[in-house]
Order: structure tokens, then C-alpha cells, then sequence
């Protein structure tokens, strides 16, 4: 009955099939998009970017953090299936000070919010439709701190019509001499009706660089992970909390099966990679990379323990120094996220890269990683292949499909450059599917549901969570590939539990899945 | 103008225990600059412990001779440590201000050392250098202040240029070979993490660096470990299940242990660190002067230096295997030893060569039954612990690896040895007239 995950057991890199190669081609010009990520030591972290569509009209737009620079934001003008261009927009949210951006339907008006991230108050931005934004700390009575803010995460919790926010702050910049250990605290906002009550601390707080919740057990209940920089906190580690509609938080303990871990936590990735339902993270650091998966799957009746093996070394996910370009020392990595860039039904993974600033025992000349997952469980790094092989200093992306033309596009932030964006081109890729989520009420888009697409080879899951990444995220269509096949049934597991039914679905199309209703085929006007 | 300088002392104040003060002393000066640089290690990716112990010796060196060169009670340690000579001196009949004198050094040496931390390190000794060189300067005349800071930047370039010969100067990829043939063999260390850098053993050629006091690197050599063996009943087997019975039955008090001394790179001031904070605590404890703390904290480090030198002579002299490894190809599969195995040869353990060395060096300089407190890592939640002697905490300290699983016994007793040879020369060295 007892399933154990070992690490030896992945087969080696040299036996796995080869998948296809992406192909990206690069339209940072063609785009239009002008936006760089300034700013001196108080901005070496951040640089987020949010992918979601503020204009109603299905394509994601871009909204990016400056730094010292104002925020922007760009309005996707994209044909379907044409290179990628989008517009800039006079949206409000050109503030200063801003380190990230989280889209989240705050008030479930059907009209996306952002979150903007600050170096000081961080601002929640009212969404008023046609991408225009207003801000709404006062109106929905977000006290947040005047702190250097570096991670972010959203759930809605049982029986809530408001969301509960997570904030994450690092150092004290007051704090010239001995900055070290002077970890700010992490804020946990719960509601209080149609508001925000007073903010909770999450004592002890280590320097958050990421935040997650995410239903790691499968319980109905997500728990709160945090990736923490070991760079800055003492007595510290990564972290899992334990956040329960009643009661306090608390992280999960040694005692409880939660390995200590001491990284450069700079961001958080997840996805069921082993289909065996629930989500492997990757952790994006210096240096070596973490991929845990759970050390041991018990039988759905009993408890798991938080206990986590690291996989990145046998499944060639370490990404632990740059790949091309002759800089032999250790890397820099900040945003990861999985998708399926060439729809073989494998999630991928994209690494952003870059040096935290002029560190020289780090590459200067810091390559974005793009790994394949293969069939046999082990990762192919095509970074220089499928051309997303910058050597800019990046810090936050997203990658979305900004063209509807089924294949994931990619942009990433850059400190001190231009953000790049690149079409994804891919020849000869596999079917795929998108689905957007549907309720009425709060939680419009369902965050906290789990999507399953059911194909040959077992049940692909992924969770629609707020957070993680590096300062950034995106809401919106959920991408899966289904390689060869022609259609595929999914379902949907709401976030109070009910399990949606099963329907065969026709691939290459989007999907608006209602609760409550059969899927709706959407297309672009 | 003021108002800037009552906020720069209040800042220095803050630094010094929170009493507001006009102008830092010698003393201070290396106190404050002492606590900075137990960070900058602890926060520099490329500071494994013996990069650690080799900054900490040039480091205190040029403290040395910066107090020395003022002081009618310290004698240099030119002509006696290997290869140092030449120094910059003081003008007969010329003023200078030993707290300037001082600081210049002090972070003309630090910033050379230290070239390679992240921002945040920079940033702080950038503001450090500001605010303690104009604080140190307070009062004195624009001459003597400018003749101060030359001498001091001098000394600290003499220093370095000497420190850059040693073979150490240069480490890349945080210490770890790009190329390196592992040997092979019954017995030999094999890779015991799955970090990619560490597939080849942390700096290999150490062992051949320079030594400071010690005539070289092989001046104090340790027997060979009992010879590898499979057999039940041989010793090595016999030490190695007494490293996996220990694993098993550990107590609370011995995982305690273990841990306070882990000091592990990156999370803490590494070992070489931990010993400079525990003289810190001791001096601060006797309110010594600029004279007694340059004294100590040279000599000191100077000990640790050697003796991360010679130990890893003999560490890539004999290769031989960790315990992780043989344990669980022979004894327990599952074995995981309590502490993280670090990537390099295991004999002789590199905690006792150093812990031995320092304790004798404290014990020369401050007595045999000398008690004290140490709260090295209370930040980090671990509780102070006291000891009766500096000998007491070595001994600890080297039993807290195989306690942590990760040393045989004959690593910590030869370790032990190794290193009271090595501070030996340390504690030989004449630092007064």
C-alpha cells in the first residue's frame, strides 16, 4: 500500500526519449514593450511582472514593476497566432517603489485587481475594467507596512467571501551596518466582512523571497510555503505554515516531518511532474536548484508528513551553473515556472537568471534556463536551442499565451535592461487545451481549484494558486498539453471540494469551466 | 554639520552597545570592525572555513601591525612569520593617531579581502569605512589624520601583496576544483552530497599554501589513520560502528553539542569565526585595550591558519573515506549522520586540528582554568554554553563530529594533536619586547 519515492529509482538521463525542441523567437522590439527594473541595492530582489487580461478581450496583458522606475502597463494588441505586440496603457498603477505584481480578483466583481508589491506600503489596485486601476488600501482597509515587500501569495479560506493575503517582507533597509538577521516580519491578512482586518506577523519570519498556498496533502485545506533567503536571516530555514481557518498559524515542525532546509529561497514552483496527485516544487536558489518531491505517498487515509526529498541532482534539474556562453561560475536563479512549452504533456521548466549584483564569485553572463521534461522523469536543458538564452540580469517572467495560439509565450524582466519577450513558435508541437475557471460569488477564478486532464498515461493535475514565482504571476487561461491526443476529459476540483464532472473536451481549444455548468468553447472576437 | 556628526556618532554609538560617543578608540575600532568581518564571512559565498581562517590571519596581522607600530610594548612580527618583511614604518617625530591609523588599515584590508561579498556586504562596509573613518578622525588635525590614513592603507598594501604570494589568494568557484582526478580504491573519499560543486573535494591544493608560523605545511604531520578495512573486528570497522551506535543512542546534550559546533559556511561565522567571537567575547568581557586584543586576535588566527593548512595536507595525504560511506555501504543503509557531511577527505578532522591550536593559544595568553561564557550563536536560537577552559571547549568541538556523524575517532584524536603541535608555533611567536 505504501508507495516510496526514490530518488535512484529515476532512470538515467541518457536513456530518456528526446522531446521535441521549442522553438522562441524573440519580439522584444516588435513588441513594443519598454519597461527595465531600476534601482540600486534596495531593489537587487523583485522585478515581477503580472500576466492577466485587464481588457476583457481573453489575451493576457503585462503589468511590470519598475523599481525606481514607474510601474507600467501594456495592453495585449496581438492577432491570434500573430507576433506578439502589445500598447502602453495610462492604467493608474504607474507608482513608484514597486518590486512585483499579482493579479487577484480582490472583490470577485469579475474585474481583475493587481497587487503591487513596494519598496515601502504595498498598494492593492482596484480593477475598474478597460485595464484602469484605482487605489483601494483605504476602501478595503489594507494596512500593510512600510517595508521592503518581496513575496506574495492569495487564498480564499473555507467558508470566506473575502480573500486572505499573504505578505512577505525581507530586510530592513533602515538597517546600514548590520543588516543581517534584521528579518522584517511576514503578514498573514485575514477578512473581516468586505475588508481586510488587522494584519497577523508570521513570527518567525526569515527574509521571504516567495510565497505559496498550496494544497501539498490534498487535504481541501492549503497550507503556506515560504522561501526564504539564508543570505539574511539567522536561525532560520524555508517554510511550511499551517493555516487553518480557525486558529493561529504555525509552520509545520521537525517533529511533524518538516525537513530543515537553508537555501537562497528566491522562488517557488509547483507541479505534479510524477502524476501520482500531488505537486513537486521546484526552488530556485544560488547555485544548486531544489526539486522536492514527498518522501513518502501513504494511502489516502492516513496523514502525510511534510518530509521532502530533493530530486533536482538525479533528474538533471539543478541548473547550477550557465550552460553556454563560457562562464564556468555558479548561477543566480530567481523566477521559475513550469508549463508545457511544446504540449508533449510534460510540464517544463523556465529559470530566470542573472547575478544579484556584480557578485563576482556568481556568472556575470547568467543564461535563462528552458528544461524539457522527458518521459523518463529527467530534464534536457534547451535554453540556446529554442533561443531564450539571454545573458541580461533577469529577475521576474511569466510565461502565458500571449497570441491564443495554444503554445506559451515568455517574458522576463531584466534589471537595468529592457524586458524581453519571445514568441513561442514551435513546430510540430502537441495538442493542448486551456481552461479559465468560473464561480459565482468570491473566488471567481476558482483559486485554490485543482484542474485534472485525464490521458493515457494517468490523471495531469495542476493547482491555480497566487504566488510563488519571483515577485510575479499571472490568472487567466491554465494551460495543459495533451501531446497527441485529440481530446482529452478534465474536470474540475473546486476549492470547497466539489468535484466538478468529467467531460471530454476537443483539444486545441479554450474552455471557460462554470460550476455548475457544462465547459464553454470561448474564441476570440 | 552638526547635526551630521551627532548622527555619526550616534550611529557608531548605536554600533559600539548603544552609548552615544564622540570618538571611537583604538579598541572599539577593532571591536566594531571585528563584528562586521564575523559577517562578511558567514555572508561571503566563497569563505569555506580555511578561506575563512587565511582572510582572519591577514586580517588581525595588519591590526597587529598597525597597533604595534605605535605601541612601546608590542614587537612586530616581520622576520617572524614566513615571507613578511619590509613593512611601512612610522616617521621618527611625526604624529599619528592610532585610531585612524587603525581603521585605515583595517578597511583598506577588509575591502581587498572582502572584494568578492554581495551588495549588502559592500554596502555595509562602505558605511562602515564612512562612518567609523570620520568618526575615528574627529578631533584630530588634518595632517596627522591624512599621515595616519596613508600609513594605515600602507600597511594594509604591504600586507596584501605579501597574503597574495601564499597560494591561497585565488579561489574560484567557491573552492572547488573544475578538474580533478578522484582516486579510486578501497578506502578512498567518494562524493557524499548531491551538490553539483561538490562532486570534487573543496580546495585540494590547500595543503600547499604558505604557512604563517609553522615552517610548513608538513611541520606537524599526523600518523596514518588505522588502515581501511571490511573485516568485523578490524579497528576501522570498529571506529565506524562506533560512529553509527553513537548516531543511534544520541542524546539531547549530544545533538546540542553537535550542533553549536557545526558552524557550517554560509550559516555561520564557519569554525576559524566561531573561535575569533569567542576571543571577542573574552576580551570585550576584560575590557582590554587596542594592545591585548591585537595580540590576541593575531596570534589566534595566525594558529587557525596553520592549522587549516596543515591539516589539509594531510587530508589530501591520506583521501580516506567518510564515515557516511562506509557506513552505509557496509554497516547501515540508511545511516544519515546527524550533521551535514562536508565535501572533503575526513582524516584528520579539520574542527579538532583548529579547535586544538586556538586552545592553545587562548590558554598561553589567558591561563589554564579560564572560564568563560559563549553566546557565539544565540541569534540563531542555539543557547550560550560555558566552559571551565579553552582546552574543555576544544575538546568538544572536535567531539561534536563524531557525535555529528560525520568524523571517525582517530580524525579527532589525531586532529587534536596535529593542532596543539601547530598553535605551538603560534603561541611561540614574540609579540611583546
Amino acid at each position: 500500500m505504501r508507495l516510496a519515492v526514490v530518488a535512484g529509482l529515476f532512470a538515467t538521463a541518457a536513456s530518456a526519449a528526446e522531446p521535441i525542441i521549442p522553438t522562441f523567437v524573440e519580439e522584444t522590439d516588435y513588441s513594443n514593450v519598454r519597461s527595465s527594473y531600476d534601482g540600486g541595492w534596495e531593489y537587487m530582489v523583485g522585478g515581477g511582472v503580472a500576466a492577466f487580461d485587464c481588457s476583457g478581450d481573453g489575451f493576457p496583458d503585462l503589468g511590470f514593476a519598475g523599481g525606481t522606475s514607474r510601474a507600467s502597463l501594456w495592453r495585449n494588441i496581438s492577432a491570434q497566432g500573430g507576433p506578439l505586440r502589445f500598447e502602453p496603457v495610462a492604467s493608474g498603477i504607474e507608482l513608484e517603489a514597486v518590486t512585483g505584481a499579482y493579479p487577484l480578483d480582490v472583490d470577485g466583481d469579475g474585474v481583475q485587481d493587481l497587487v503591487l508589491l513596494r519598496q515601502g506600503e504595498s498598494v492593492l489596485m482596484r480593477g475598474l475594467g478597460e485595464c484602469r486601476f484605482e487605489p483601494a488600501n483605504e476602501l478595503w482597509r489594507f494596512e500593510a507596512p512600510n517595508a521592503w515587500t518581496s513575496a506574495f501569495a492569495a487564498t480564499w479560506e473555507r467558508g470566506q467571501n473575502w480573500p486572505t493575503l499573504a505578505l512577505g517582507t525581507y530586510i530592513d533597509p533602515e538597517e546600514e551596518f548590520f543588516p543581517w538577521g534584521s528579518c522584517t516580519d511576514n503578514l498573514l491578512f485575514r477578512p473581516e466582512g468586505q475588508t481586510f482586518g488587522e494584519p497577523l506577523p508570521l513570527r518567525p519570519s526569515f527574509c521571504a523571497l516567495s510565497m505559496m498556498f498550496t494544497d501539498w496533502d490534498r487535504s481541501g485545506t492549503p497550507s503556506l510555503r515560504i522561501a526564504n533567503d539564508r543570505e539574511y536571516y539567522k536561525g532560520g530555514q524555508e517554510q511550511l505554515w499551517r493555516v487553518l481557518p480557525e486558529g493561529e498559524p504555525a509552520p509545520f515542525t521537525q517533529a511533524e516531518g518538516w525537513s530543515p532546509l537553508r537555501i537562497w529561497g528566491m522562488g517557488i514552483a509547483s507541479r505534479d511532474i510524477d502524476l501520482d496527485g500531488y505537486p513537486e516544487y521546484a526552488l530556485s536558489s544560488m547555485a544548486d536548484n531544489k526539486l522536492q518531491t514527498l518522501a513518502t505517498v501513504l494511502p489516502a487515509d492516513a496523514p502525510l508528513r511534510p518530509e521532502y526529498i530533493d530530486v533536482a541532482y538525479p533528474r538533471g534539474a539543478i541548473a547550477q551553473r550557465p550552460y553556454t556562453g563560457g562562464d564556468v561560475r555558479p548561477s543566480t536563479a530567481w523566477h521559475l515556472e513550469f508549463a508545457d512549452v511544446n504540449n508533449d504533456a510534460r510540464p517544463d521548466l523556465f529559470i530566470a537568471k542573472g547575478n544579484v549584483a556584480e557578485m563576482p564569485d556568481f556568472a556575470a553572463r547568467d543564461p535563462n534556463n528552458l528544461l524539457l521534461l522527458r518521459e523518463d522523469g529527467t530534464f534536457l536543458e534547451v535554453g540556446s536551442e529554442a533561443g531564450v538564452a539571454s545573458m541580461a540580469v533577469s529577475r521576474g517572467a511569466t510565461l502565458a499565451d500571449f497570441n491564443l495560439d495554444g503554445l506559451p509565450d515568455l517574458a522576463v524582466t531584466n534589471r537595468g535592461e529592457n524586458a524581453q519577450l519571445w514568441r513561442n513558435t514551435t513546430r510540430e508541437a502537441g495538442h493542448w487545451i486551456q481552461i479559465r475557471l468560473e464561480q459565482p460569488g468570491a473566488n471567481r477564478d476558482g483559486v485554490g481549484a485543482w484542474i485534472e486532464v485525464r490521458l493515457a498515461d494517468g490523471i495531469h493535475s495542476r493547482e491555480v494558486t497566487v504566488g510563488g514565482g519571483q515577485a510575479g504571476g499571472s490568472m487567466g487561461w491554465w494551460h495543459m498539453g495533451l501531446a497527441e491526443a485529440a481530446s482529452a476529459e478534465v474536470r474540475v476540483l473546486w476549492p470547497d471540494g466539489t468535484e466538478g464532472p468529467w467531460e471530454r473536451l476537443s483539444a486545441n481549444g479554450f474552455y471557460v469551466l462554470a460550476r455548475g455548468g457544462p465547459a464553454r468553447v470561448w474564441a476570440p472576437h | 554639520m552638526d547635526t551630521v556628526r551627532g548622527i555619526v556618532a550616534l550611529v557608531v554609538g548605536l554600533l559600539m552597545g548603544g552609548q552615544a560617543m564622540a570618538r571611537p578608540s583604538p579598541d572599539d575600532v577593532l571591536h566594531t570592525n571585528t563584528r562586521l568581518v564575523l559577517e562578511l564571512v558567514r555572508h561571503t559565498p566563497s569563505y569555506s572555513p580555511p578561506v575563512a581562517s587565511r582572510a582572519f590571519a591577514y586580517l588581525y596581522i595588519t591590526a597587529f601591525e598597525a597597533v604595534a607600530g605605535g605601541s612601546t610594548k608590542l614587537r612586530s612580527l616581520q622576520g617572524q612569520l614566513n615571507g613578511l618583511s619590509g613593512l611601512p614604518q612610522r616617521r621618527p617625530g611625526q604624529d599619528y593617531d592610532d585610531a585612524v591609523v587603525l581603521q585605515a588599515a583595517l578597511s583598506a584590508a577588509m575591502a581587498e579581502l572582502f572584494f568578492n561579498t554581495g551588495p549588502t556586504g559592500q554596502r555595509a562596509l562602505d558605511r562602515m569605512a564612512e562612518h567609523l573613518g570620520a568618526d575615528a578622525s574627529e578631533g584630530v588635525g588634518a595632517e596627522t589624520a591624512d599621515r595616519s590614513r596613508a600609513l594605515g592603507q600602507d600597511l594594509a598594501t604591504h600586507i596584501l601583496e605579501w597574503a597574495k604570494k601564499d597560494g591561497g589568494h585565488v579561489v574560484e568557484n567557491m573552492g572547488f576544483p573544475l578538474e580533478y582526478s578522484l582516486a579510486k580504491g578501497p578506502g578512498a573519499w567518494t562524493p557524499t552530497s548531491r551538490i553539483v560543486q561538490q562532486q570534487l573535494p573543496l580546495l585540494p591544493e590547500w595543503g600547499s599554501n604558505r604557512s604563517f608560523a609553522m615552517p610548513d605545511a608538513a611541520a606537524c604531520p599526523t600518523p596514518a589513520p588505522p588502515a581501511y578495512s571490511e573485516e568485523p573486528g578490524s579497528r576501522f570497522m570498529e571506529e565506524a560502528i562506533e560512529v553509527l551506535e553513537t548516531r543511534r543512542r544520541l542524546t539531547d546534550e549530544q545533538r546540542t553539542v553537535a550542533r553549536f559546533w557545526s558552524d557550517d559556511p554560509m550559516l555561520s561565522p564557519t569554525p576559524p569565526g566561531h573561535w575569533i567571537s569567542i576571543a571577542q567575547q573574552v576580551l570585550d568581557a576584560e575590557d582590554a585595550d587596542e594592545e591585548r586584543r591585537a595580540e590576541v586576535l593575531a596570534k589566534l588566527s595566525i594558529a587557525m591558519a596553520d592549522a587549516f593548512i596543515g591539516c589539509w595536507h594531510e587530508k589530501f595525504r591520506f583521501n580516506l573515506i567518510r564515515p557516511v560511506t562506509y557506513i552505509r555501504a557496509h554497516l547501515d543503509p540508511g545511516f544519515e549522520p546527524m550533521l551535514i557531511t562536508p565535501p572533503f577527505p575526513e582524516y584528520p578532522s579539520g574542527h579538532s586540528t583548529q579547535s586544538a591550536a586556538a586552545a592553545v593559544v587562548l590558554t598561553d595568553l589567558f591561563g589554564e582554568d579560564y572560564s568563560f561564557t559563549d553566546a557565539t550563536h544565540v541569534d540563531d536560537g542555539l543557547p550560550a554554553r560555558s566552559f571551565s577552559s579553552f582546552q574543555e571547549a576544544a575538546l568538544e568541538a572536535a567531539e561534536s563530529r563524531l557525535l555529528g556523524g560525520i568524523h571517525f575517532r582517530s580524525a579527532v584524536e589525531q586532529g587534536l594533536d596535529q593542532g596543539r603541535c601547530i598553535g605551538a608555533y603560534a603561541s611561540n611567536l614574540r609579540t611583546r619586547h
